[in-house]
């Protein structure tokens, strides 16, 4: 509830009103649009102060927008060791270059009594939202590393599912509280754009570089209208350069697009070979399509599912199967020759944990490097993940169908004096409702 | 040619008192407002002095105007402050931007402290306290701190234009008998090629196409500060409490109704004259990328002569009118600055070319005290120039861009006016003489005494030619004045206040 309130409601309200109350502010106070600078009454704090903060944050912000915009094209780029390293390196450079100029700026208006004279408490809010916001990316950066590569696959899908109205905060959910509040603080932050300062992020004069150094404007209706018409004969001279270009590029790219057509259509086809490849490979996508449908629809429809007899079941190979949450998880001969069921989806992020166990009775999640101890589900001291993997509960049925060992509530086992050779492991569908 | 009028002004500093009323006219019009207090869109210089903001003439600080860039052989205009790939990192932070200090803390005093102080053995005292924070403070600079050369060591000796003087000179102007001083009264010179408008990075800077007025749209003002380090003269003011720029506006509601800016309309000396220039827009680029010498008569190039039927057909198409090309033909400004070329631009070397000029003051030592007599000296008719009391350099390091020998001409024919009338009212000067004066201060009799006639005498219709102005042609002819209301002339009429 509290989730769906912060992920999914509080986005919405806060771009809808950041939009809303701009444009609203824009068109019935223009006036009061402005960058506010203090320069003139104190320059010193500022120099130190927002040079740094800006760049920083600009580059920091670029850096959000750009993993968001191309998560698979980051997420390829980011897998490559250096180039994370780089990337967090210089996130966590630039963020703490933002915290000093931001501190520097905070130090000025609390002291400045110039200053002072034109502080709002407004003001004074923003700059205590912004110093929460990057202490905690700060924070987040150095608690959980290498957001930049985990952030591509888990925020940007949230982000995604906002745009595309469908939204879905499964995605943060499961996010460490500090994330969250970071989120959380993301949308404050958009939310007080229009009742503040902060409105001059709206105003970044890019169109300045491309302007013509002198601005004429004619009050004289006739006159204003002799001059566009001079400005229209100069952008038709423009249009027609431009046009003129554009054709001949056209028909370039034209004669391309034609000849593959005509290839396409007339060309020489494919030999038998690559045909099959092209088939097997649309097969192949059908099939994993059918068998994730039928597993899905397997869980729905029955209580137990069978994952193999318990001879079947290896102590250091675990076998790999999929809870009824559609989860993977890993299932093991434990000590005592009854079934282990633990789940392999890594607490940390959400990696499949690897099936292979170390001689210390170990299981490792490639992702980040944790290790889980098997028995208790318990990541090592020092890893990234915190929690420990939950065990599922099993039962073991024997050829007539009937029950004859189970895990209890508590992980304990709970046997009939009956022969376990021959028996298969089922998991149950939930705790409680196995008669 | 592309005909342009623009409402220009000539300042004749022979006749400036240095009273300051146009200033205090001016800030009781426009800039008595919180957050505008510190602002003087007009104010009078003395000089050898450093002005106001402290030494706005030293552009290696300030980085105000344009430089001339030579690339490829080809010589290019560009802003000395910034370029266009790092106007945005300035957004931040403007390093050539002058701060309050290089102005003044404005205050007032407590002066209600006066009826309220108990009974007591002193006498009560109203403190000064700054109008930026309402504390206490101690009065450090004013906006004519150094006026009338009040401590001079310590501001006059700070010129800039004093670079221009050798030791000697420097040591013969600040000797205490000899000290002599100018009054220099400035407001925006709304410049031809404005380098605040071409530096704003909202785009709220403009020149307006019927008179040439540089205006700020406040609207449109995101207060990036730009313009107040692009503008050499320091003509435009941050206002600390709106977080906009604002400057002088040549009180164009004034103008539209007819009347003059109100410094021009207040000035006890009338040293000010205000008329159209007709100039070609398309030679103003050029214009500006000559040497510094040759910038004064590059710029008067620029200006078309309104007596020319070929320009005033031009003007026409143009959409100019006939009775702004009748007041072109009226204009004091074009007998000032073209017919008589008396008038000259204020350190034309900042390549704005700005469309106020100043006639230069003639201060030269005419005679001499001996034995308790004061003598005329005519053995040498022009010597006085030589020997003026502000050196001729420092002069022409003000209005000339160094070029000595314009400031000399102006001189010389100021000074062979004043023999010419002298020889018609006093009889005490030989006719031959004056004629070889005037001849070599290059003039006529005809031309001399109409100088004389526009210097000393000319009546308020003679100061100000205002041609009969937008208001009537910015409301469309076809539709009633009623419903254009709030679309043209002073239509913005929301009190200003700070922005969250």
């Amino acid at each position: 509830m509290i989730d769906s309130l912060l992920f999914v409601a509080l986005p919405y309200v806060a771009v809808a009103l950041c939009v809303v109350a701009s444009v609203f502010r824009y068109r019935s106070d223009r006036y009061s649009y402005s960058a506010m600078s203090s320069q003139f009454l104190e320059h010193r704090g500022l120099q130190w102060g927002s040079a740094p903060w800006h760049v920083g944050i600009i580059l920091i912000l670029a850096g959000h927008i750009a993993i968001f915009l191309f998560p698979r094209l980051s997420a390829s780029l980011l897998s490559v060791r250096p180039v994370l390293l780089v990337i967090e390196g210089a996130g966590i450079a630039f963020s703490v270059l933002c915290v000093a100029g931001l501190l520097v700026l905070i130090t000025r208006r609390l002291t400045s009594a110039r200053v002072q004279a034109v502080t709002s408490t407004m003001d004074l809010i923003v700059l205590a939202v912004l110093l929460v916001q990057v202490v905690l990316g700060i924070a987040v950066a150095v608690h959980y590393r290498w957001g930049a590569a985990w952030g591509a696959s888990t925020l940007a899908p949230y982000l995604r599912s906002l745009v595309r109205l469908q939204p879905d905060s499964s995605f943060v959910t499961d996010m460490p509280m500090l994330v969250k509040v970071h989120i959380v603080g993301a949308w404050v932050f958009i939310a007080l754009i229009p009742f503040s300062r902060l409105v001059h992020i709206f105003s970044i004069p890019l169109s300045y570089l491309a302007r013509a150094p002198q601005l004429v404007i004619w009050s004289n209706l006739r006159r204003a209208e002799r001059a566009l018409a001079m400005k229209v004969a100069h952008s038709r001279r423009l249009f027609v350069r431009g046009a003129a270009a554009t054709v001949s590029g056209g028909v370039l790219l034209g004669a391309g697009v034609l000849d593959k057509l005509a290839r396409f259509f007339h060309g020489p086809a494919l030999s038998d070979s690559q045909q099959a490849e092209v088939m097997e490979s649309r097969l192949e996508r059908i099939k994993s399509t059918v068998e994730q449908r039928e597993l899905e629809l397997e869980r729905l429809k029955s209580d137990f599912i069978r994952i193999g007899t318990l001879e079947e079941l290896d102590s250091k190979k675990g076998r790999y199967f999929t809870d009824y949450e559609m989860r993977p998880a890993l299932a093991f001969r434990g000590d005592d020759g009854m079934p282990l069921l633990i789940s392999a989806k890594c607490t940390h992020l959400g990696c499949t944990v690897a099936s292979d166990v170390s001689d210390d009775g170990k299981i490792l999640c490639p992702c980040h490097i944790s290790w889980f101890d098997v028995r208790t589900g318990a990541p090592d001291p020092g890893s990234p993940a915190r929690a420990p993997l939950p065990h599922l509960d099993w039962v073991l049925m024997n050829s007539e169908g009937a029950i004859v060992a189970r895990r209890m509530p508590d992980g304990g086992t709970a046997k009939e004096e009956a022969d376990l050779a021959g028996t298969s492991v089922y998991i149950a569908k939930r705790r409680g409702e196995v008669a | 040619m592309d005909v342009r009028a623009h409402v220009s002004m000539v300042f004749h500093l022979d006749k400036c008192i240095g009273c300051h009323t146009c200033s205090v006219a001016c800030k009781n019009v426009w800039t008595d407002r919180p957050g505008a207090e510190y602002m003087w869109w007009n104010n009078v210089e003395t000089k050898p002095g450093t002005g106001f903001p402290t030494k706005w003439e030293d552009q290696e600080s300030y980085q105000g105007g344009w430089k001339l860039t030579g690339k490829n052989g080809k010589r290019e205009l560009e802003l000395r402050c910034q370029s266009k790939a790092d106007s945005l990192l300035r957004l931040f932070y403007n390093p050539n931007q002058p701060g309050l200090d290089e102005y003044y803390e404005p205050w007032t005093y407590t002066y209600q402290d006066l009826f309220d102080a108990e009974e007591g053995d002193d006498q009560p005292t109203a403190r000064p306290v700054s109008l930026v924070t309402g504390e206490y403070m101690d009065i450090e600079a004013g906006p004519n701190w150094d006026d009338d050369l009040s401590g001079s060591p310590i501001y006059a000796a700070n010129d800039p234009n004093l670079d221009a003087l050798s030791a000697e000179e420097r040591a013969q102007l600040f000797e205490v008998e000899r000290v002599s001083m100018m009054y220099l009264p400035r407001i925006c010179n709304h410049c031809a090629n404005p380098s605040c408008v071409a530096s704003c990075p909202s785009g709220a800077l403009y020149k307006r196409g019927e008179d040439g007025i540089v205006l700020i749209n406040q609207e449109k003002c995101r207060g990036w500060r730009a313009c107040v380090s692009a503008c050499p003269y320091k003509k435009i003011y941050y206002n600390w409490k709106t977080g906009k720029s604002e400057k002088c506006i040549l009180c164009y509601p004034r103008l539209e109704t007819g009347q003059p800016p109100a410094c021009f309309h207040s000035c006890v000396g009338r040293i000010r004259y205000m008329g159209v220039l007709l100039y070609d827009a398309e030679r103003v680029p050029d214009a500006m990328k000559v040497e510094d010498s040759a910038l004064v008569e590059a710029q008067r190039n620029t200006f078309l002569n309104p007596f020319d039927e070929k320009v005033c057909e031009a003007a026409r198409q143009n959409g100019i009118s006939e009775e702004y090309l009748d007041s072109a033909r009226r204009s004091p400004v074009w007998k000032y600055v073209c017919e008589w070329k008396l008038a000259l631009p204020l350190h034309v070397e900042y390549r704005t070319m700005p469309m106020l000029f100043y006639v230069p003051p003639l201060l030269p030592v005419m005679g001499k005290q001996s034995s308790g007599l004061y003598e005329n000296q005519v053995d040498s008719f022009f010597s006085g120039i030589d020997a003026a009391r502000l050196p001729v350099r420092y002069l022409a390091s003000l209005f000339s861009a160094g070029n000595e020998q314009i400031v000399d001409k102006v001189l010389k024919k100021m000074m062979a006016v004043r023999y010419f009338k002298r020889s018609q009212e006093l009889s005490d000067v030989d006719p031959d003489l004056v004629r070889a004066i005037l001849r070599e201060a290059e003039t006529t009799p005809a031309e001399a005494e109409e100088i004389y006639a526009m210097t000393a005498l000319p009546t308020v219709y003679e100061r100000f030619v205002l041609p009969p102005i937008q208001r009537e042609e910015a409301i469309e002819g076809t539709c009633a004045p009623d419903s254009c209301k709030g679309e043209s002339g002073i239509g913005f009429v929301q009190i200003a206040k700070r922005g969250a």
